[in-house]
């Protein structure tokens, strides 16, 4: 299969995995059918959710708009945007809670 | 135009072909108008998120009991919708540069197909959540919820009337430009980012 034999088919793969992941975070036990948690402020989860959402966001940026084989300059722009949308959030996030 | 050999290599997308062909373009892939427009557009979006983090931490009671009633669930797949999307998208692009046309409109259907999908659950998740009543003391929260989900529905709209002017292209040029096939997929990618940082920041973070 010539799916199998490209790339991109793993990094589709790693980005559902990491979807599947991050509700099993935000959502808890309600997933595998179990009585919804009451969400509660929980700084952990928080920052994993966005951690795994920021990591997201790389492999998309890199392999799916193939940022990674562009220019210095664009690799630049978009990896220092990236740190500064993490940055933001969790410094916000932190600084009222 | 691109060697008959690499681009054969190309369609079975091994990385030594993509090495090949990247050192024979050396360049982004599509026009610089679409990367310039994108990266304003993440800008923008930066704006509306740290606003979102600012009010939210200001009564984070408040926007958690919003997010009570959303549906994980619906989230998740929605993501795993446009995640498909993308890669079909991206193939779509690698069968355009190997000249296989054919595969490529193929591929560019039902990524588009994957887009439709996600606007219909979309409204259906709007509808069933206006016509449960909003629940009291979240309005904050469904401001930004309305405005996100919206904003993001417009952006969809939008990609997958570019997606139709490059199916287009791809049915009508013979052969198509690659750089504006390029540029829609860019743009189509940049909808789906959106959608993990708005799916995190409004679903899931706590």
């Amino acid at each position: 299969m010539a799916l199998l034999r490209n790339s991109l088919t793993y990094v589709w793969l790693f980005l559902v995995v990491t979807t599947l992941v991050s509700w099993w975070l935000g959502a808890g036990r309600s997933v595998m059918g179990g009585e919804a948690p009451v969400l509660a402020l929980d700084f952990t989860v928080t920052v994993g959710i966005i951690l795994i959402a920021v990591v997201k966001t790389r492999f998309v940026i890199w392999h799916f708009m193939e940022v990674r084989h562009g220019p210095a300059w664009l690799r630049w722009i978009c990896d220092s945007w990236l740190v500064f949308l993490a940055v933001t959030v969790v410094a916000l996030y932190q600084y009222n809670s | 135009m691109i060697p008959q050999e690499t681009a054969e290599a190309m369609l079975n997308g091994s990385e030594a072909a993509r090495g090949q062909e990247i050192q024979f373009r050396s360049r982004y892939p599509g026009q610089s108008a679409m990367w310039f427009f994108v990266i304003g557009d993440l800008w923008i979006f930066t704006c509306y998120f740290a606003c979102y983090m600012f009010d939210r931490g200001q009564n984070p009671e408040a926007f958690l009991r919003g997010q009570q009633t959303l549906s994980q669930g619906i989230g998740a797949f929605n993501t795993i919708l446009l995640l498909t999307s993308s890669l079909l998208v991206a193939f779509c692009v690698q069968a355009v540069r190997a000249g296989a046309i054919a595969q490529a409109k193929r591929w560019l259907l039902l990524g588009g197909g994957c887009g439709v999908a996600f606007l219909l659950i979309k409204a259906a998740e709007w509808y069933i959540k206006i016509s449960a009543g909003l629940p009291a003391g979240a309005d904050d929260f469904f401001v930004y919820y309305f405005m996100f989900t919206g904003l993001h529905f417009l952006h969809v709209s939008l990609g997958l009337v570019i997606l139709t002017l490059v199916f287009r292209e791809l049915k009508t040029v013979k052969p198509p430009q690659t750089a504006f096939v390029e540029s829609g997929a860019t743009y189509w990618h940049m909808v789906d980012l959106l959608w993990i940082i708005i799916f995190a920041l409004l679903y899931l973070m706590r």
